[in-house]
């Protein structure tokens, strides 16, 4: 038991490790597949901006997304 | 007079020259069709399997614009993969289902040695089979995920909870991968030596490893059935490490036809290497009784070992004078 403790210990230690490992090398969409003249602004986390909630009203209720883009 | 008879039959001739021409850029139907004859994607095949245009973004890989390969990939990824998937893993299911029903649990033969351990496995050696296993038992739920979760646990737990529960199974699947790989070199090799196929692994194969009929094969620390699995463990392990690094890391090694391979072989290996594995999760619990103490608590019940793994327990019984196999609460293995 104490074997198999150690492990899944050592697993989740190691692929915390991995994740962070991995992040150094990751970049936001934004910045990897866009140029600064392609840029409006710092969109944030995603291409849709920080403010976007991501709730989006059916067009027969409601003439406008209640989400908003960055800028 | 002669000069007009001159620039008749020239009209004439040149009108005989462009009748063909002007007969291709016409449609079946008669109508004019202006582009009948400019390139096409067909033409551009002929140059190159995929067409690409030109862009200015850092992404140079949105530069592809059509690549057939893709639709024959995602032919095989939503069409064959879940039903080579299905067939493969719950055909395991039904199989081990099936033999426990008819064979039943293996039983431990009891002798006078029973009740006396022997150390089969050390710490280490647990702990790095424990580090794969678990890793393993989530690669698999989250692979499985893949192929399966849009179609099954979607419209059971609604697409919100699904984005999540498949997110989290992704971040699990891509980080988890590492130890898992890790693990895999660690039983490699911890075991390999006691691992190479020899004459007896033959004559076990040629009486089912006992579990056809009562008499039980000689073995050594590993007989030819867990020298399978391990030769399974470490090579799809090693395939599903290289192809799934060639995953994570997109166009480093490999373009998007490179990739698309990588996913085919990796899903292929994956969906064969988890009925591989259920077939061992059988037989080292619910298949056979004492099996599991050997990764359990490192010790199995001398009778059993000597029952299936005798060449194994006299090599042992050899090296007991210097005692380098005698644990805590453990006696001779004679």
């Amino acid at each position: 038991m104490k074997a198999f403790l150690v492990a899944v210990a050592a697993a989740l230690v190691l692929a915390t490790a991995a994740s962070f490992l991995l992040g150094e090398n990751q970049r936001f969409a934004y910045q990897a597949f866009a140029t600064s003249g392609a840029r409006v602004s710092d969109p944030g986390t995603n291409l849709v901006g920080p403010r976007w909630t991501g709730d989006i009203k059916e067009p027969g209720k409601a003439g406008h997304h209640k989400a908003e883009a960055g800028s | 007079m002669r000069r007009r008879l001159t620039s008749i039959a020239l009209l004439a001739a040149t009108l005989a020259l462009t009748a063909p021409a002007v007969a291709q850029v016409r449609a079946p139907d008669g109508a004019p069709n202006p582009t009948a004859s400019s390139v096409n994607e067909e033409m551009l095949f002929k140059q190159d399997p995929k067409i690409h245009g030109r862009i200015s973004i850092p992404n140079a890989t949105a530069a592809n614009l059509i690549q057939p390969q893709g639709r024959e990939w995602r032919e095989f990824r939503e069409a064959w993969l879940p039903w080579i998937g299905g067939l493969v893993v719950l055909g395991m299911l039904a199989a081990l289902g099936l033999f426990y029903f008819t064979r039943g649990r293996i039983r431990l033969e009891h002798s006078e040695e029973s009740g006396r351990k022997i150390l089969r496995f050390n710490s280490f050696e647990r702990f790095s089979h424990w580090m794969t296993a678990t890793c393993f038992i989530v690669l698999s739920l989250s692979g499985l995920n893949y192929i399966f979760g849009k179609r099954l646990l979607m419209p059971l737990i609604g697409p919100e909870a699904f984005a999540t529960l498949a997110q989290y199974g992704k971040y699990a699947h891509i980080y988890l991968a590492w130890p898992f790989m890790l693990g895999v070199l660690f039983m490699l090799v911890l075991w390999i030596k006691d691992n190479i196929p020899g004459k007896i692994d033959w004559i076990w194969l040629k009486q089912g490893g006992g579990l056809l009929g009562d008499a039980h094969p000689s073995a050594g620390r590993f007989n030819a059935g867990q020298k399978m699995v391990f030769w399974m463990v470490v090579g799809f392990g090693l395939a599903m490490g290289a192809t799934g690094i060639m995953m994570i890391f997109p166009f480093a090694v490999t373009d998007i036809n490179g990739m698309q391979i990588m996913q085919v072989i990796h899903s292929l290996i994956g969906v064969v290497f988890i009925a591989g594995i259920l077939a061992h999760i059988y037989i080292g619990s619910l298949g056979m009784e004492g099996a599991y103490d050997a990764m359990g608590s490192g010790e199995v019940d001398l009778a059993w070992a000597k029952v299936h793994h005798d060449l194994w327990v006299k090599e042992q019984q050899a090296k007991t004078a210097s005692g380098p196999q005698l644990g805590r609460g453990q006696v001779p293995a004679e």
